[in-house]
C-alpha cells in the first residue's frame, strides 16, 4: 500500500468542501430529486374518413349489413313457401327490402366519405358498369328473340355489381 | 388544349420530412391520392390545391406549375 503524497502544486491539491469544516455556516445537503412532471397532454387525434380505420368499420358495417339482408331474405322465401296461398305472404316477401335499403344507405354514405380522386374513379367504374350493362343485356335481349331461354331480371343488377368491380379495379390500376 | 400540370409537391414533402401518410391525413385525402398528385396522374381540384398551399405555407404557384410557364 503507498501513501499518497502531496501534490507540490497547490493548485492541484484537493479542495475541502466549505460544509465539512466544524465553523463553517454551510450545511450539507443532499441534491434534490428529481420531480416527475405529467406529459404535456397529446393534441386529440382527429381520425381522417379517408383513414384505414374507417375503411374497415365501413366493410364491417357493409358486411353485417349484408348478413342481415340474406337472413331475411332466406327467411321470408321459406316463410312463402311454407304458406304459398297465404294472404300476406306479399308483405313478407318484402321484408328483404328494408336491410336491402340499409345497405343502399350504407354504400351511398361510404360513396360520400371518400376523396375526389377516389370519387371520380368511382364515376368512371359506374359509367364502365353501366355501359357494359347495357351492351350484355341488350345483346342478349335480341339472342333471346332468336330462341335462347329467357333469363330472370335479378341477374341484371349482380352483373351490374361485378362490372363496377372489374371497373374500380381497372381505374384504380390506372392511376397508381 | 389541355395544359400539363406539374407540381413540387414530392420535394416540399421531404422537406418536412412527411409521409404520404402524413400529408394525406392532414389534408383529409387517402395516401393513394397524394401519390397519384405527387406522380403526376392526377390533379387536384382547386379546393385541394389550395389546401395544399395552407398545408405548406406556401403560395399555390410555388407549389404547382403548368407546362411551360416558370413561378
Amino acid at each position: 500500500m503507498t501513501e499518497q503524497t502531496p501534490s507540490p502544486n497547490p493548485a492541484e491539491a484537493p479542495i475541502d468542501p466549505l460544509s465539512t469544516h466544524p465553523a463553517s455556516p454551510f450545511m450539507h445537503t443532499e441534491a434534490p430529486a428529481p420531480v416527475a412532471f405529467a406529459s404535456p397532454p397529446t393534441p386529440l387525434q382527429v381520425v381522417p374518413s379517408s383513414s384505414t380505420w374507417v375503411l374497415y368499420r365501413t366493410q364491417i358495417e357493409f358486411g353485417l349489413a349484408m348478413l342481415a339482408y340474406l337472413m331475411v331474405l332466406v327467411g321470408s322465401v321459406v316463410v312463402v313457401q311454407a304458406n304459398p296461398e297465404a294472404s300476406w305472404r306479399y308483405v313478407v316477401v318484402l321484408f328483404p327490402v328494408a336491410p336491402a335499403a340499409f345497405v343502399i344507405w350504407l354504400f351511398v354514405r361510404a360513396l360520400a366519405r371518400l376523396d375526389e380522386k377516389q370519387k371520380r374513379i368511382q364515376m368512371q367504374a359506374f359509367g364502365f358498369s353501366l355501359g357494359f350493362t347495357a351492351l350484355i343485356t341488350f345483346g342478349y335481349g335480341f339472342v333471346e328473340g332468336a330462341g335462347m331461354p329467357h333469363l330472370s331480371w335479378t341477374y341484371v343488377l349482380p352483373l351490374m355489381a361485378v362490372l363496377w368491380a372489374l371497373g374500380a379495379a381497372i381505374y384504380t390500376w390506372r392511376y397508381r | 388544349m389541355a395544359v400539363q400540370v406539374k407540381n413540387r409537391l414530392r420535394v416540399l414533402r421531404a422537406e418536412l420530412s412527411w409521409s404520404q401518410a402524413q400529408l394525406a391525413a392532414k389534408l383529409g385525402v387517402s395516401r393513394q391520392t397524394v401519390n397519384a398528385i405527387e406522380t403526376g396522374k392526377y390533379d387536384p381540384s382547386l379546393p385541394l390545391a389550395f389546401s395544399m398551399a395552407r398545408t405548406f405555407k406556401r403560395r399555390i404557384e410555388e407549389i404547382f406549375e403548368a407546362e411551360g410557364t416558370r413561378v
